[in-house]
């Protein structure tokens, strides 16, 4: 089907948008956040690809467990990337 | 009246037209504040858009993954919202 197509390339490339953008942030709280949007479409990958299982490991992961910790390393150390 | 999953595809397609603007808010805003919201408005939107796709492909397990998540996804937006806070440093 022509329309599953075109959403399957849609969700990628937002997806290579939120990874680029969790490289490309100095401030290391913005980029958590862009990592979590970049692990949120990868879930809605997995459900595309009719995969719930997976998806509701990655949801588990991505987006509750990963950001907390991120969040508590930056509390520990630096927010701001060094040159 | 029965509607054909060709719509619910069209649909979902759009949903993730609009996630691409609050990507654009995740990258362009000037404050964390603006990048913290752009990701809640990321979040309903694709839990919106599982439930559609849920529709689509006619299974009702699907659904129950979109709840899981409007779960989840609160508990991340808490967190930095909680560090912007003040309360966790």
């Amino acid at each position: 089907m022509i329309v599953q197509s075109i959403l399957h390339v849609v969700v990628l490339v937002l997806i290579v948008i939120g990874a680029a953008l969790a490289v490309w942030f100095k401030d290391l709280l913005s980029s958590v956040l862009a990592l979590a949007a970049a692990s949120l479409l990868v879930a809605l990958e997995f459900y595309l690809l009719q995969a719930p299982d997976v998806a509701i490991a990655e949801a588990g992961i991505g987006a509750a467990l990963t950001t907390a910790i991120y969040i508590i390393a930056i509390r520990r150390t630096a927010r701001k990337e060094e040159e | 009246m029965i509607i054909e999953p060709m719509v619910f595809f069209i649909v979902a397609a759009c949903f993730a037209f609009f996630v691409l603007f609050s990507l654009l808010r995740i990258g362009l805003g000037p404050t964390v504040g603006d990048r913290v919201v752009g990701l809640d408005t990321l979040n309903t939107l694709v839990v919106a858009s599982m439930i559609v796709l849920g529709a689509a492909f006619d299974q009702v397990v699907f659904v129950d993954v979109a709840i899981i998540y409007a779960l989840l996804s609160f508990v991340g937006t808490l967190y930095v919202a909680r560090y912007l806070e003040g309360e966790l440093q």
